[in-house]
């Protein structure tokens, strides 16, 4: 048969453009995902099972998560699962990148432009407070803004405690800490007797442990705790009440300066705890996560371990804040705010309390339930119910920051 | 044509094979490309660390790039290697000293000279040992352990008595003998005078400068340090003499906790005839030895091999090392291993001590110490004989000379010294004097020694003996240098003769003349310096022109 020539052309034309049309349907990923074509069943099947075998994955939206150390390992952990599971923002898979550093390092790298990340997560709120003050000094507007929720928020939770070898704690406090507890210490740790006025020469001297306020969060906790301790307040705090109380400073400082040695992070502070015993640190103020973590090592070594609760205590919040800034497309804000609602999904949270010893913020998820660490470290002194516990006031980046500068100046580790 | 191409293609399939192997890292004559991590360390770990290294080499680890890692690791004294990396004498990518005392002294040496800081951030622990004062079981239990704690004071309380264990029923055990290493070479020996320098003012903490001028301190010092038998350059080289020689050698020492337990292990298998020995705690405080891993912040470490050193360093942190660590009588790094056998009392030591530290004083304040020190430690009344017969010529009497000379420097002031060189008769240069006041004409001296005539080795080495014996004073450590290039030639003593009049056992064994032998170039006599040096508690050495400087080096830290 004589097929016209001019028909093997429209042919050829037609099939190239049916061929175009299919495949920017299946390349193109806003295209894929327009709605106007959901439902369409062999549109379904072929992008569901069919091609993604054979085609190119559409280009990721990647965003970049700085993040304090003390999560890591739960944070390590579920992203596994988050980078199997099928998140997307308009057909772009979202891909995370996590870069671990110091709370205080996340602030001041965002600050002096070295880093920019879209999720920035310090161990609390602290760290948001200052970069909030900061960012709008420096640049004119505030870089992140601690009440601008689901963009700011918190994720999970632990206090700062006291953790001590119990026959000590004992001996200092009884059973429990009254609420003189940071006035109890100041005098254990500047009495030239040392243990000796306790009726216990071989103990020592009395040895407190915190982390260098300006390189870990835990340590600026604890001297922010003494701080308003000595001022019996738990809300209001300000620059002048630092700078201008002789007698607080020299008290402050007393404390300070008995101690002998400034881990830099939380996490090897409390296990030198476990590693040295009783020898080394008396006492230290850690998180409860961090205390919790260390929980089975110290079982059978050097003497019971016990957790005790401030008279008033601070969380370590560990918000996850999308930050404001230019680089922050429209989209990897989508993506951002996926991954945070992520972390805050169920099975997430449960995994942050039961194999990490944090507080989930869901409150749908029981502390006292089977597999908890609260339940397994109940008679080491953990508590799952701390709604009675006074939590103090973060306050505004200015006072956190002339606090900090106060503890620079005096002392060097 | 064809044929011709055959070969080619065979070379190149072969070629393309080999490269291909290359690429999975299977070929090293190829891929070549190595990071050397160099690692100097406290010899205390050596038993851990050496077949640790050969293990990590052969397993071939890799950095990122594909680079192979190869470590290199070298025991030294603590305190000695940092001072070699100080003076630029030592450059390695890691230092792991036995403690973490000495980082604040070597950061404030480095700064002298550079920007920033040798050492940064909080260094990881390998292991953990306390430091211990290790005694004979039963001479603890003369002194009330284990029902009473017993700690420096104590120390120095025996140590002051005029009639030793005497005065504790024990007349048969003679004087008390007490050991540390040199403070200036090796960790356990700065940790030691810094105790002594707490337990003298009776604190725990704060020790400053002013508490090092007082009375108090000094006295205290100089009443332990009169009980020391001498020192030496490394920690573990001194509990093997104390486990080796027993008590009539050091009724007592300042070690580790791992030396004991690897000590009972011994005993306990049957390998060791000697009494038992345990840890004790001292009560006002110690300090721990925790082995950090310390990746200098120096110039000459490149970002590839900081890359390597992590990696040997997670190779170390990990549980079947850790647990190696915990068979040789270390405190595993890692928490989650428990502290079971043989960290027990059956192999002497107790892990539930210490139950407190002494603070680690800045870097200004044990300097003061070592200044303390350096005025209170025990004189030397020392002997050179050295050999100058003919066949010492040429190279050889001239490195002998300039070493010499250089040794005349390291003595103290206060420390006497007698030079004698003998050929077919033997000649004093010095007498038994203090360096101090002839340090200079001493060393003139010495540089215009020649050689000559034959070797009367026997005969000089006796008379110089037997005249140490009645010179010395017995509350100074007395010791002989002894350096000859080959047989005795000349003398009327024979070696049994000899043998016979330097005896040296007996309660007092520890508090004899002390003589060190070198070999010095092939021709000499090893195994009857050995046996000179041994049977007096000293130590043979072979040298040659090349070594004998750090030889004179090394007997130096005994004194």
């Amino acid at each position: 048969m004589h097929i016209p020539r001019v028909n093997w052309l429209f042919f050829g034309i037609y099939t190239l453009i049916t061929a175009s049309i299919l495949a920017a349907a299946l390349l193109l990923p806003d295209f894929r995902a327009n709605s106007v074509l959901a439902g369409a069943p062999l549109r379904d099947w072929l992008l569901d099972s069919a091609l993604p075998a054979v085609l190119p994955k559409p280009d990721p939206v990647t965003i970049s998560v700085l993040y304090s150390t003390e999560k890591d390992a739960w944070l390590q952990e579920v992203i596994q699962d988050f980078a199997a599971g099928d998140y997307a923002v308009d057909g772009h898979p979202i891909v995370v990148e996590l870069e671990k550093m110091g709370s205080r390092e996340i602030y001041l790298s965002v600050l002096d432009e070295t880093r920019k990340p879209d999720i920035i997560s310090p161990a609390s709120f602290l760290q948001i407070s200052i970069l909030q003050d900061l960012s709008t000094s420096k640049f004119g507007k505030p870089l992140v803004n601690r009440a601008d929720k689901p963009a700011c928020q918190s994720v999970v939770t632990t206090p700062l405690v006291m953790v001590a070898w119990k026959e000590r704690a004992d001996v200092l406090w009884g059973t429990q800490p009254g609420s003189e507890m940071w006035q109890d210490l100041h005098n254990a740790l500047t009495d030239p007797k040392g243990w000796s006025a306790y009726s216990h020469p071989e103990w020592g001297y009395v040895k407190f442990g915190q982390t260098d306020p300006l390189k870990s969060n835990s340590g600026f906790m604890a001297i922010l705790l003494m701080t308003y301790s000595y001022f019996d307040k738990t809300s209001g705090l300000t620059s002048d009440d630092i700078l201008s109380n002789p007698d607080f400073q020299k008290w402050f400082l007393e404390i300070q300066n008995a101690i002998s040695q400034y881990e830099s992070s939380t996490g090897p502070l409390m296990q030198k705890m476990v590693a040295f015993g009783p020898s080394t640190y008396d006492l230290v103020a850690v998180y409860e996560a961090t205390a919790i973590e260390q929980a089975a090592n110290a079982v059978g070594r050097y003497g019971e371990l016990r957790v005790y609760y401030p008279p008033a205590t601070i969380l370590s919040d560990h918000p996850f804040c999308i930050l404001n800034g230019d680089w922050v497309t429209p989209q990897k804000a989508q993506a951002a705010q996926i991954f945070i609602n992520y972390l805050l999904s169920k099975p997430v949270q449960e995994k942050a309390l039961l194999k990490y010893g944090f507080h989930p913020v869901d409150t749908s998820i029981s502390l006292d339930q089977t597999g908890s660490p609260f339940l397994l470290y109940r008679d080491n002194g953990l508590r799952s119910d701390i709604s009675g516990l006074p939590v103090v006031e973060v306050p505004d980046g200015n006072v956190l920051n002339t606090l900090q500068e106060f503890w620079s100046r005096n002392i060097k580790p | 044509m064809k044929t011709r191409l055959y070969p080619v293609l065979a070379l190149l399939i072969v070629l393309s094979l080999l490269l291909t192997a290359c690429q999975g890292g299977g070929i090293s004559i190829l891929d070549g490309k190595k990071v050397v991590v160099s690692i100097t360390y406290g010899s205390e770990k050596k038993e851990w660390l050496e077949p640790l290294v050969a293990e990590f080499n052969a397993a071939n680890h890799k950095n990122a790039d594909g680079t192979t890692i190869v470590v290199e690791a070298t025991p030294m004294g603590s305190i000695e290697s940092v001072n070699a990396i100080l003076s630029g004498e030592s450059q390695p990518v890691v230092w792991s000293p036995a403690s973490s005392i000495y980082i604040p002294v070597a950061n404030s040496e480095w700064r002298k000279t550079h920007a920033d800081d040798l050492i940064t951030g909080t260094p990881n622990d390998l292991v953990l040992s306390p430091v211990v004062i290790a005694i004979w079981k039963p001479m603890a239990e003369a002194l009330g352990w284990p029902s009473k704690a017993l700690g420096w004071a104590d120390i120095g309380g025996l140590a002051a008595s005029p009639d030793g264990w005497s005065a504790y029923g024990y007349p048969e055990w003679g004087s008390f003998k007490f050991g540390h290493t040199h403070p200036a070479y090796s960790n356990s020996g700065i940790v030691s005078i810094i105790a002594e320098a707490y337990a003298g003012v009776e604190k725990q903490r704060d020790l400053t400068l002013a508490d090092l001028s007082t009375e108090k301190a000094a006295a205290f010092m100089t009443s332990v340090e009169s009980s020391v038998i001498h020192y030496g350059t490394s920690t573990g080289f001194f509990a093997e003499r104390m486990f080796e020689r027993g008590p009539s050698y050091l009724s007592a020492a300042v070690l580790y906790e791992n030396l004991i337990v690897a000590q009972e292990s011994k005993r306990l298998a049957g390998s060791s005839t000697q009494l038992p020995v345990v840890a004790i705690y001292p009560k006002e405080g110690t300090f721990w030895s925790n082995h950090p891993y310390v990746v200098l912040n120096a110039p000459w470490v490149t970002a590839e091999q900081k890359e390597a050193a992590a990696t040997f360093q997670a190779f170390l942190l990990d549980r079947p090392q850790q647990l190696k660590a915990l068979e040789l009588g270390f405190r595993p790094a890692d928490p989650s291993i428990p502290l079971t056998t043989p960290l027990d009392t059956a192999h002497g030591v107790d892990i539930n001590q210490p139950q407190t530290v002494l603070e680690i004083p800045t870097a200004e304040v044990i300097d003061g110490v070592q200044n303390l020190w350096k005025q209170t430690k025990k004189v030397v009344d020392l002997v050179v004989v050295m050999d100058t017969s003919g066949s010492m010529g040429g190279e050889k009497i001239s490195a002998a000379r300039s070493s010499l000379m250089q040794f005349i420097q390291l003595l103290d002031d206060r420390d006497r010294l007698q030079v004698i060189v003998f050929n077919t008769k033997s000649i004093v240069l010095s007498d038994l004097t203090p360096v101090g006041e002839k340090r200079e004409k001493l060393i003139n001296r010495v540089s215009g020694i020649i050689e000559e005539g034959g070797t009367r080795l026997y005969d000089t080495t006796l008379e110089a003996y037997q005249a140490l014996e009645q010179d010395g004073d017995p509350k100074h450590i007395r010791a002989m240098v002894v350096l000859t290039d080959g047989q005795d030639t000349e003398s009327n003593t024979t070696f049994q003769d000899f043998m016979s009049q330097i005896d040296s056992s007996g309660t007092e064994a520890g508090l004899s003349i002390k003589m060190f032998t070198i070999a010095f170039g092939s021709d000499a006599d090893k195994d009857i310096l050995k046996q000179m040096a041994e049977a007096t508690g000293g130590k043979q050495y072979d040298s040659d022109p090349k070594t004998i400087t750090k030889i004179y080096g090394d007997i130096a830290t005994f004194f």
